[in-house]
Formats: C-alpha cells, structure tokens, sequence
C-alpha cells in the first residue's frame, strides 16, 4: 500500500477520554475492584498534537529539503533519499528499466570503486545500503553505525552520483531477474495481482506493465544511465535523516557530501490511466484447491471532500478486521475464508482501487462472493447502525498517534507530504473531519462510489469446481452473469497461452523487444 | 569467482574493527506474581503515546501428540471469541449450546472414526471426513449441529428471512408486503430471542479502544499474544487479557474449525511448496513433536475434542506458564500496580506442563525427497544441530552468516562465480528441543537442483578444510553487533524478541547473545562445520518444476491420455510432449509427424499407445502454432 492513507487505519487522540479519570493502575494491588465490565473503565487524557514538518525541516544551500530527527537511544543513524519518478518513467518498450537501473545502482559499484570492493565494504561496516524504485518514486538509503556514517554516506553519494553499472553483476542481475519471471505463475497471488492491474489500468499504464524477457534483455548501460541520472540529482530529492548525531553538525556534512552535484529539474508527477474498468466476472484457471478472488472498481482521489466518509465505509465495510461487516460474515459468520476484507487506496494524482477479497475453498467461492455483494449493497440502501460508526470513528481517532509513533515514521510521513504537496492542515484537522462523518454520508458515498453495474470480479482457481457451487445449492456462480475466462499468460512473454477456451476480453500485452 | 577476500588495507578498514561490540545491555523490570505469571517491562520514551504488549504461552505443537496436532494453534482462534462476559448476551444459554454442540460433535467424531473410517479403508470413499461421502446418520447430525451453530449465532432461518426480503422487493400489494413485513419482524425476534452471541465483541472493544496491530501466533515452541494500545489504555488491556485468560469459554469451537481449515488451504495447500515442505519436515524430524506441522494434520484438526482443549488449557494456560511482556511509554510503577490488581485473580493450574520427553533419535542414514512442484527448482539441504542456548549454536549461527549475503560465500559461488542459482542462502534454527541447518538456493538458466547441491557439498569442505579468515569472521561479528541494535529499536520488535528468548531459554539471552556470537573463533566454526555436517545426518529436498495443465505445459501431467499409458512409459511421454510445446516451426513438426508414422510401423504394438499420443500431441501443437500465427 503506497500512496495513500496509513491513516485509513491508524489515527487518533482520545476524545471520549478528554473527560476526567484517575488511573485505576495507580491503586495498591488487590485494592482494585475489578470493572464488572471494560466500557466503564476511566483513562488518563492523551493529549496529542500531530508533529509539524517545519519544525525539522531545513533547506540546504542548493535548496535541496532535510529532515533532521535525532535519536541518541542507539549508536545508529539512517539517512534516506527520496526522488520523484520510478517505474513511471519506463519508457513502454523497456518495462522493468526502473527497477533495474536502481538494483544496479546497488549491485554495480562505482566509476571509481568497483562492484566487490564497495559490497566488501558495505558489509563489512554493517551498513545496510538500499536504492530502490516503486511506481512513481524512488529511494537510497543507509542504515549505519553512528561511528561509520560519514564512510557510508561517501559511498551512497558516489553511487548515486557515479554508479558503475558493472558489465559482469548487470549479466547476473538480468539473468536472477529473468528466473524471477518463470515464477510468475506459480503463485496464485501473482497470477491474480497481475490480471487484476490489467483490469483496473490495462495492459499500458506504468502500474500494469511488467518486464518481460524482452524488456530484460533490451535494456542497456546507457539506457540505465539516462535513467539514474533523471531520478538522481539534488532538485529532485528529499533527504531525511533519523538517529545517533546532532543536527547542527549533521547538515554540514551532509551538504558537503552534496557539494558539487549538479542540480536539475524536478521529475513531474504520474500521469493516471485511460482505461476505465469493464465490468464482469473474469477468471483465470489454475488447479489449486482455493479460489482467490477480488472484487473492485475505481475509488477516489485523497483531496476529495468524500475521502472521510469513504475512509469510514471502507472500515465498517471491510477494513476493519473483525469489527468489520465482511470479516463477520465472510469468515466469522460462515467460516467461508481465513482472510476476507476490503481496501482501498485514495490516489494522490488519479483515483485508486477499492477492492474486497478472500480466499475461500472452490465450492464456496460463490457463496462468499454473494455474501460480500450482499454486504456491499446493504451499504448503500441501509445506514450502517450507529455503534458500527462509533467504533470505526473511534478507532482511526484513537489510532492516530500511532502515525507519527516512531521517528521513523514521522519523518515518512514528513516526506510523503512534502513530495506530494499534501495541503497544509490536513493532520492538524483529520481527527475533527473524521469525527464529523455521519451515517447519511456514509450511505451517500456508498450509494455514489459504490455501483455495482462498475465492478469487476476476479478469480483465480479451479473454475470447474468454482462453477458449480455449495454443497447445499446456496449459491454458484450463475448468480453472478457470465463469466470470461482470461487465459494464463507465458511467463517470459506475458502473451496469453492458447490453451484458454475464450480470451476475448485480453489484448495480449504491450510489451517491449 | 574466488572466494578469497582482498586485504584489509586495501578497503582501508583497518580501523573499523568491531566497532560495536560493547552491545546493548537491557534491563527490564521483571516480577513474578504469586500465582506464578511472570512479567517483563521494558519503558522507552521513544516511541511515544504507545505501548506494545503481549503474553506469551510456553506452549506449542512440540506439546501435542498425534490425535491432537494442531491444537495449539487453534487455541490461538478461541482465545478471540470471549468469555462468560465479553461475546455473550446470556452466558447460561450459550454454555447450553456449547454443551449440546459438543454432544453432538463427539457423536460425529464416533461415527467418523468407526464407519466412514472403515469405508475409507476399505476403498469406498475418498476421505472419511467430506460431508459428500456422510452416512444417513452422519448428515443428520451434521445438519442438527449446523442448526445448533445457526442457532447459538442468531441466525437460524436467515435464508429464509433474505429469501422474504427478495419477495418483499417484487410486492407491489401494500397489504401483502405487510403481511411479509411481520413475518420478517417475527423470524428477526425469533433469531434474537435464541441467538447467545454478541459476534467478535472482543476484538471490537480493542478497536475501539485504539488498540491496533491485535494478533496471535503459533509457533512449534510457543504462541503469543499481542496489541497495540495507546499508553493510557494499559488498563484496558489488563482487564481484557485478564479477564480471557479467567474465563476463556472456547465459544464457536466447532464453527471456527473451517476457518482453520481455509488458513491451512491458504498456507499450505495453494501455495507452490506449502505441500511439499510439510512432508520434508515429517521426513526431516525422525521422532521429536517437530515431526507434524504446527497448523495439524487435517485428521486431526477435525477429531480434537472439546474435552481435550479444556485439559490442554488447564495445563498449559495457567499463569504458571505463561510471560506477560509489555514495551512502549508507561510508568513500570503504574504498569506493575495494574498488572497486580487484574491478573492475580488467575488462579494457578493444578499441575505443572509436563516435561517433552522424547528426544530426537540421531539420523543414521541420508534421506531424500525428490518433489515436482509448480515452482523453481530448488535444493534444500538440512541437519540436524542442537537447540536454543546450546554451546554449538553461536559458531552455527556465525557459519551462517559467514555463507550469506552478498559478499557471503553461497552468493560469490552459486549466483556469481558458477551463474547457476538465482538465490542461495543458509540458516541455522535452534529450537527448544533440537535445531537444524539448512542451506537453500533456486536454479538460474539450465542449472538443476543436483549442481546446486553440489557446490554446497564443495562450499561444505572448504569450511571444514580450513579456518575462515579473520576478514569474514570480523565483518560477520560486525553485522551482527549493529544488528543487536537494531532489533531494539521498535517496541513492537523488542517485545517480539523478548518473547521468543523467554520462550525458549529466557530473556536474559537478549542481552548474552551478542556476547556470546562475538566470542566466536574461527576455530570454533571450523570445528561444528565438521562435526554437524556429516552425510548421514542430511536430508535433500529437491524440486524440479512440473509443468501444469494451466502455464501451458500442460495438458502433460494431468492428460488422461498419459495417464492411460502403461507406467512406465509415462515419465518420458511427458518429457516429449513438455520438448513438443516449446517448438515453434509447424513445418519442422509436420515433418516430424511424417517420420514418427513411418517409424511407427517398424515399432512393437506396445509402444503404440505412446506413439498415437505423440502424433495426437504434434497435430494439436500444429494446430496452435497455426492459430497463433493467422491471428497476429
């Protein structure tokens, strides 16, 4: 889960506990009547203020942005490099370039240093050195012995300044990466991961598109190159740095490690997909004893004004646990799966995907499904009850501190925002916006989010058994429409495999080579 | 690829040298209570307005017996459906329905282990305890204790109620939907008035409470419970934990079976190796309880009684065994004071968990399992060492380290060097009763499982041939100080930590254990290098993929025409047709068609069968390599 929200399930100062209280705890052992019942136990208050940015936050003499949190409890520090642009910027013939540019960064050495000595020295100072890409951003990183920091950082700047790009380790690190690529179907989690990005972004936005062995091989030294030097530069980074030094010290090294690197423009952000998802029943055959299934459309973006309401139906919907309706049903109730719930991800630049999901033996599969249809239209014609709302409110209120628990986090979130232009005010009114949402807006969103004439349904397993349904007769597969079976995929190329019975539904992929 | 190492001068580290040996030392408060419950306190500022905490239960599947595996694991599941207070609306009636649920239950179980057993045995069904195949009597009791179940949840006739909503859409007679609106509102009053349960009420006061991240585990030693709470909500969980380790009831504990039956489904039935990793832990373990799989055997997890579970519990779930650990921002005075007044009311078990006797036998021979799985082919190689704290284990685990990494042998050897492994890695698991080693890695290119194999035996001789040099024994020390570190600094982490070392030896070992792994010489690691890893004390795991009837290769090992072949032709029919779907000029199969026919002839009639399965094979490949074509 990147973008969005850990907020979604973390959140919160303790309203209801603003009131008195004397800590029970206080009281001499066996003195103590126990509370007959939990709901009438007394806290002490919890005041808590979300953290400000601005008050770790300074800029170097180029501009660039530095969090500096200090932490004296062990001898460690961790710096982190955060840039605009990861597998957005794979051009579309060469899927995988990101990822593989950042992994040879890591693996290649330097111009200077070679691939061994800079591993053997990396290890040998327990330095763990990460450089890596996701969608659309990407990071490096050390974490380190305090006494060790200025030699790691050395290295992390010169690889990121001058990676190497090894021809020997680049061979290595293509071949590995190729072995991973035959994995591609052995998994049902795989299989189902990658048809359902097809299905929400189709086969050509950056967050669908997979390397293939064709990409693999295509890409070049020079291709990585081009691409290290358009994540990597001051003007496109965010540095935050947690642990065992003082900041007034810790700037000045850190700019002098900087010094020299030439600045240039910032990546620009994500563009979001054209395709919009067709509905429908689509699943991929694979003998496996479970079905895995997901269902889901479009969700929204995070500056939507609905993004509470939605955050809360997610929660009493499915997010929540066993607080939440799916899991009551789905596993509690009817002991159909032993994970079942829903998510969803509020785009920063175009809306995400809610989805619900489980596992569930092959003849429950449909009786599952129709339980979770169930709950998702009782969503929209029904208001969820008022204690349902309470806990969802409560929780992601009580919560919120754990969002800035650690430094580490603080400074992620810190990051985030600041890449991401997140408004100014947001954490300061999450918890009173929370706490406004009503059980009317819940059903409006649910009602205006949640139509099911835009959903689809994926399933991953052994369709024969998946088809016919329940012992009982209580539900099958029929019950839902006709369903299209999308053909497994070759794992190197992607291109559908011919042994599927009807592909229409599937282009076979854009890929590169 | 060499594995020797360049010198020290030359990577200018001549002064770091074990920079951090000087470790941290933790210092909880510990007290034990006078039942016998004993707790650990850590305070950290921080990570502020949080606290971490948990009990642990020094119980694990070691502890079970074949009948009963899994049952430990399953207390983990009813531990989260209430008490006599939390998850009721009417204890004395729930208590009802358990009992007659239990009744019902076990009479099943009879009928199970007699009847459908002797079926099974004598070839009439496929599995004893699939409904499919019940007796008359066998689904009529089914049928009453999913009545009973339905009933005890409130929802006995809920079909019939969505059934009436449906018809009650389609209505447009307002005097008839009036009459379907009572009969809704009467089955409604109804379900409540015989419903016992108030569903999950347990986890919804910890979520509303603020308390996240609230789970369990089970492992073969122990299991643990832990959460979450915001720091001024300890006494929530005093009273919570408390109060479910009083008065645990063991509510839903014939429903809650088929959840455990979908986690095994998912861990170990649907995933690539689940399957086959099971079966080589229960090849590996000769005679110990690490034998049978901490989740249970399926026939066992079905024939667990509830009066076994209440025997279980009053042995292994007295405060006598079990460890309270609590990390985060508290005062230890206020914390202890809580700790005091909520669980002293335990009362302490009347007999102390009795010893695991049954040691390990010594392996006397290699075993080998050769698996063909949806997978990459891979190696596991495993022995048998020593357990937890044992004096071995700190030179075991430095070996390990010494083999991995980038810059560790396995990788320089198998994933550089020869380019035959795409991954390789070691491990050492000391356990409470035994440990095992074992090294693994996956194929790259055309490498097969043996070749990987191999190189770990030549990898093998190297440490037993000479001492590992004072460069790889310092970086590994090195790694492993920063590392002590760094598993402290999250509460979360630390009390995860805390609880496996108390689990298994206890917690003080948090502190000896960077000492202990820091006074390792190359000596010693050349010494266990050759007194563990003798060949009769290994177990190989192979895995070769098979090719399955989805990803193409297919139609090959599920086909019921080879299958319908005599044995031993199939093996290699299969490696032909696997050979066939990898061709991609039709010309060059039509002529290969061509020359099989008229080799055909010439061939003994036995071999017939084969050969019409091939040729049947070319002109579907023909066919689709057609197909292919005319579409692009």
């Amino acid at each position: 889960m990147k973008s969005t929200s850990p907020q979604t399930r973390l959140a919160a100062l303790a309203l209801s506990c603003t009131t008195v209280a004397l800590m029970c705890a206080a009281n001499t052992p066996g003195d103590t009547k126990i509370s007959p019942r939990p709901e009438t136990l007394v806290y002490p208050p919890l005041n808590f203020t979300p953290p400000a940015a601005t008050q770790y936050r300074t800029t170097l003499s180029d501009g660039t942005t530095l969090f500096m949190l200090p932490s004296h409890e062990f001898p460690l520090i961790n710096l982190s490099i955060s840039c605009m642009g990861g597998r957005n910027l794979d051009p579309a013939n060469l899927a995988g370039l990101a990822s593989m540019t950042t992994g040879m960064m890591r693996l290649g050495g330097t111009t200077t240093v070679s691939a061994n000595e800079v591993d053997e020295k990396l290890d040998f100072m327990a330095t763990n050195m990460s450089v890596r890409s996701q969608e659309w951003v990407s990071s490096a990183s050390i974490d380190c012995l305090a006494s060790n920091f200025d030699a790691s950082l050395a290295i992390l700047i010169d690889t990121l300044k001058n990676p190497g790009f090894d021809e020997t380790k680049f061979k290595i690190a293509r071949a590995d990466a190729l072995e991973g690529l035959k994995q591609r179907n052995d998994d049902a989690g795989s299989i189902s991961a990658r048809e359902w990005s097809y299905l929400c972004l189709g086969n050509d936005h950056f967050e669908s598109r997979q390397p293939t062995g064709a990409s693999l091989e295509a890409i070049t030294v020079a291709d990585m190159r081009t691409m290290a030097a358009r994540i990597y530069h001051p003007g496109n980074m965010i540095i935050s740095v947690t642990g065992d030094f003082d900041p007034k010290t810790l700037s000045a090294v850190v700019e002098k490690a900087l010094a020299g690197w030439a600045k240039g423009a910032a990546n620009s952000a994500p563009v979001g997909p054209t395709h919009t998802i067709a509905p429908g029943v689509y699943y991929v055959q694979k003998a496996i004893p479970q079905g895995k299934v997901i269902i889901g459309l479009e969700s929204i973006q995070r500056d939507n004004p609905d993004f509470y309401a939605y955050t809360m139906m997610n929660e009493i919907l499915g997010g929540g646990g066993f607080s939440s309706r799916i899991m009551g049903r789905v596993r509690s109730d009817e002991g159909l799966a032993y994970s079942a719930g829903s998510s969803f991800r509020a785009g920063i630049f175009y809306p995400g995907v809610f989805r619900a999901g489980y596992e569930s033996k092959s003849p429950t599969v449909a009786l599952a499904l129709k339980l979770i249809i169930e709950e998702f239209n009782k969503m929209r014609d029904q208001p969820v009850t008022a204690a349902e709302l309470d806990i969802a409110k409560t929780s992601a209120i009580e919560t919120f501190p754990s969002v800035f628990a650690s430094k580490g986090a603080m400074l992620s979130v810190f990051v985030a925002d600041e890449m991401t232009k997140r408004p100014a005010g947001y954490w300061d009114n999450y918890r009173a916006k929370i706490s406004a949402v009503t059980a009317d807006d819940i059903q409006r969103v649910a009602q205006k989010y949640l139509v099911p004439g835009k959903m689809a349904i994926l399933i991953v397993g052994n369709w024969a058994d998946i088809s016919k349904g329940d012992l009982q007769g209580r539900a099958n597969m029929t019950l839902f429409g006709p369903a299209t079976e999308l053909p497994m995929r070759d794992p190197i190329t992607l291109e559908p495999l011919s042994n599927g019975s009807s592909s229409t539904a599937v282009a076979p992929v854009a890929s590169g080579g | 690829m060499k594995t020797n190492h360049p010198p020290l001068l030359a990577l200018g580290l001549t002064l770091i040298t074990s920079a951090a040996v000087n470790a941290q030392q933790l210092t909880p408060e510990v007290f034990t209570l006078d039942n016998g419950m004993k707790f650990i306190l850590v305070p950290r500022t921080d990570e502020p307005n949080t606290i971490s905490a948990g009990w642990l239960a020094k119980v694990g599947s070691v502890n079970e017996r074949p009948g009963i595996t899994g049952i430990s694991h399953f207390f983990e599941h009813m531990m989260f459906k209430g008490t006599n207070t939390i998850g009721t609306l009417d204890p004395k009636k729930d208590a009802d329905f358990r009992t007659a649920q239990k009744d019902l239950r076990n009479a099943m179980n009879q009928e199970t282990w007699t009847t459908q057993y002797q079926r099974f045995f004598a070839g009439e069904i496929d599995d004893p305890w699939n409904a499919v195949n019940d007796t008359p009597k066998l689904a009529t009791l089914r049928t009453e204790l999913k009545t009973l179940m339905d009933s005890q949840q409130g929802r006995v006739n809920s079909e019939a109620i969505s059934q009436l909503r449906k018809e009650l859409g389609a209505l447009d007679n307002a005097s008839q939907a009036r009459a379907v609106e009572s009969q809704i509102k009467d089955l409604e009053s109804k379900q409540k008035a015989i419903g016992s349960i108030i569903k999950d009420e347990f986890d919804k006061i910890y979520t509303k409470g603020g308390g996240n991240r609230m789970n369990a585990f089970t492992s073969h030693d122990w299991t643990f419970y832990f959460i979450n709470v915001p720091s001024n909500k300890f006494e929530l969980w005093c009273w919570m934990e408390s109060d479910r380790l009083n008065d645990s009831v063991f509510r839903e504990f014939f429903s809650e079976r088929d959840v455990v039956h979908e986690e095994r489904r998912l861990r170990t039935e649907s995933t690539p190796t689940g399957i086959f990793q099971e079966q080589f832990d229960a090849m590996f373990w000769v005679s110990c309880g690490y034998a049978w799989p901490v989740i249970g055997w399926t026939s066992d997890l079905n024939s667990y009684s509830m009066e076994e579970a209440q025997k279980y519990w009053n042995i292994y779930y007295r405060p006598n065994n079990l460890v309270g650990i609590i990390v985060g921002d508290f005062k230890p005075a206020e914390v202890k004071a809580a700790i005091e007044s909520y669980f002293s009311r335990l009362t302490p078990g009347s007999s102390t968990p009795p010893p695991v006797v049954t040691l390990e036998s010594k392996q006397m021979a290699e075993q080998r399992m050769n698996a063909q799985g949806e997978c990459q082919p891979q190696v596991e190689v495993r022995y048998h060492t020593v357990p937890f704290q044992h004096a071995d284990s700190y030179a075991l685990d430095m070996l390990a380290q010494i083999l991995n990494g980038r810059t560790g042998r396995l990788y320089k050897a198998l994933v550089e060097g020869r380019e035959i492994a795409s991954s390789a890695a070691s491990q050492h698991d000391s356990r409470n009763y035994a440990g095992a080693f074992s090294f693994s890695a996956e194929t790259k290119g055309d490498a097969n499982p043996g070749q990987l194999e191999e190189v770990w035996y030549e990898q093998l001789k190297q440490l037993q041939d000479a001492p590992v040099s004072d460069l790889e024994l310092q970086k590994v020390k090195n790694q492993a100080a920063a590392d002590s570190f760094r598993g402290l600094q999250a509460n979360f982490r630390l009390m995860i930590q805390l609880a496996y070392c108390e689990a298994l030896g206890g917690w003080e070992e948090i502190n000896e254990n960077p000492k202990k792994l820091q006074a390792v010489t190359a000596a010693d690691i050349q010494r266990v290098a050759k007194k563990y890893f003798d060949p009769s004390n290994r177990s190989v795991a192979t895995y070769v993929r098979k090719a399955s009837a989805e990803s193409g290769g297919a139609a090959i090992a599920d086909d019921a025409d080879i299958a319908a072949l005599p044995a031993p032709m199939q093996a290699r029919v299969r490696q032909m047709a696997a050979q066939l779907l990898k061709e991609t000029d039709a010309a060059a199969l039509r002529e290969g068609m061509a020359g099989l026919t008229a080799q055909a002839e010439q061939m003994p009639p036995q071999m017939r069968p084969m050969v019409d399965f091939m040729l049947k094979k070319m002109q579907e490949r023909i066919a689709q390599l057609d197909s292919k074509g005319s579409a692009k």
